[in-house]
């Protein structure tokens, strides 16, 4: 499949460089940051540690 | 004991041995096998055509490393065309309608697509599951459907051969039930039922045909986006 950028139109600096949706490179990147941070958060719900009803007096 | 309409989707058995292997196995025994000679019988020659034709007219996008799949794109639609085919004859048993056969050749092939991509060139598979130009904020959005569309096609691959057929035949049958019944009580309706049949037979011969066809050439697709 034909297509894909080589990025050389592009001169990106900065942030821009490594995250963009115009380079194969920066489009990797952003994909690997979304499961990444997929990730982080699914493992953050799983490892919260979970709160305890309060026992109350009668 | 009580038909239904769905009794010629059930697996063959007889005397309890399962048939299914053997149903699978009738389009081999009905193919000429090939020779060596140089100028070949009529039957062979338009055999060889047609796979030489549909093999090239396939491997036509895909690079070089792409033709090692040759072999078993060709044998993939000769297997469901024939199974195709041959299962429009009445009272015989099409195993193409079974979702267990279809996902079985699909999800390993599809499989093998992604792993061949992942393993070679693991930026441009990675690259593809962002569309290129798309705007900052719906980056996150566009990745998380796109991994669900790639998750997807295996099972669009097997659930669209496997309802195609089965809706097909399912139609056939029924038509011609409603033709059988209403001879007697109304032959006017029943005609026209008859030619309605015939018809739908006719677009059933080439929905099983281009079913097959779809089924290759989207697993080709795939891989052309991978090698």
């Amino acid at each position: 499949m034909g297509g894909h950028d080589a990025g050389s139109q592009h001169q990106f600096t900065g942030f821009a460089k490594y995250f963009n949706a115009y380079t194969m490179v920066g489009r990797r990147n952003c994909v690997l940051a979304t499961y990444a941070s997929l990730a982080a958060i699914g493992l953050f719900f799983k490892l919260k540690p979970k709160k305890q009803a309060a026992v109350t007096e009668k | 004991m009580t038909l239904s309409f769905f009794d010629q989707f059930s697996s063959p058995m007889f005397l309890g041995i399962p048939l299914m292997a053997l149903a699978i196995m009738l389009p081999w025994i009905m193919f000429p096998t090939p020779s060596s000679r140089w100028i070949n019988n009529r039957m062979l020659t338009l055999q060889n055509w047609f796979i030489n034709l549909f093999t090239k007219q396939l491997l036509l996008p895909l690079n070089t490393a792409g033709h090692k799949w040759a072999l078993i794109f060709a044998s993939l639609m000769i297997f469901l065309i024939s199974l195709n085919m041959l299962g429009l004859l009445p009272y015989t048993f099409t195993p193409t309608t079974q979702l267990s056969l279809n996902m079985g050749l699909a999800v390993p092939l599809w499989l093998a697509t992604v792993i061949i991509g992942m393993r070679n060139q693991p930026t441009h598979s990675l690259g593809h599951l962002l569309p290129e130009g798309t705007p900052v904020p719906l980056i996150p959005v566009l990745i998380i459907i796109e991994t669900i569309s790639l998750f997807i096609r295996p099972i669009a691959l097997g659930v669209r051969l496997t309802a195609n057929l089965t809706a097909g035949h399912l139609l056939i049958q029924l038509i011609a039930t409603a033709a059988f019944v209403l001879m007697p009580l109304m032959p006017t309706i029943a005609l026209l039922t008859t030619v309605l049949l015939f018809l739908l037979t006719l677009l059933e011969v080439a929905v099983a045909m281009i079913q097959a066809y779809v089924f290759v050439l989207l697993l080709s697709l795939y891989l052309q986006e991978n090698v």
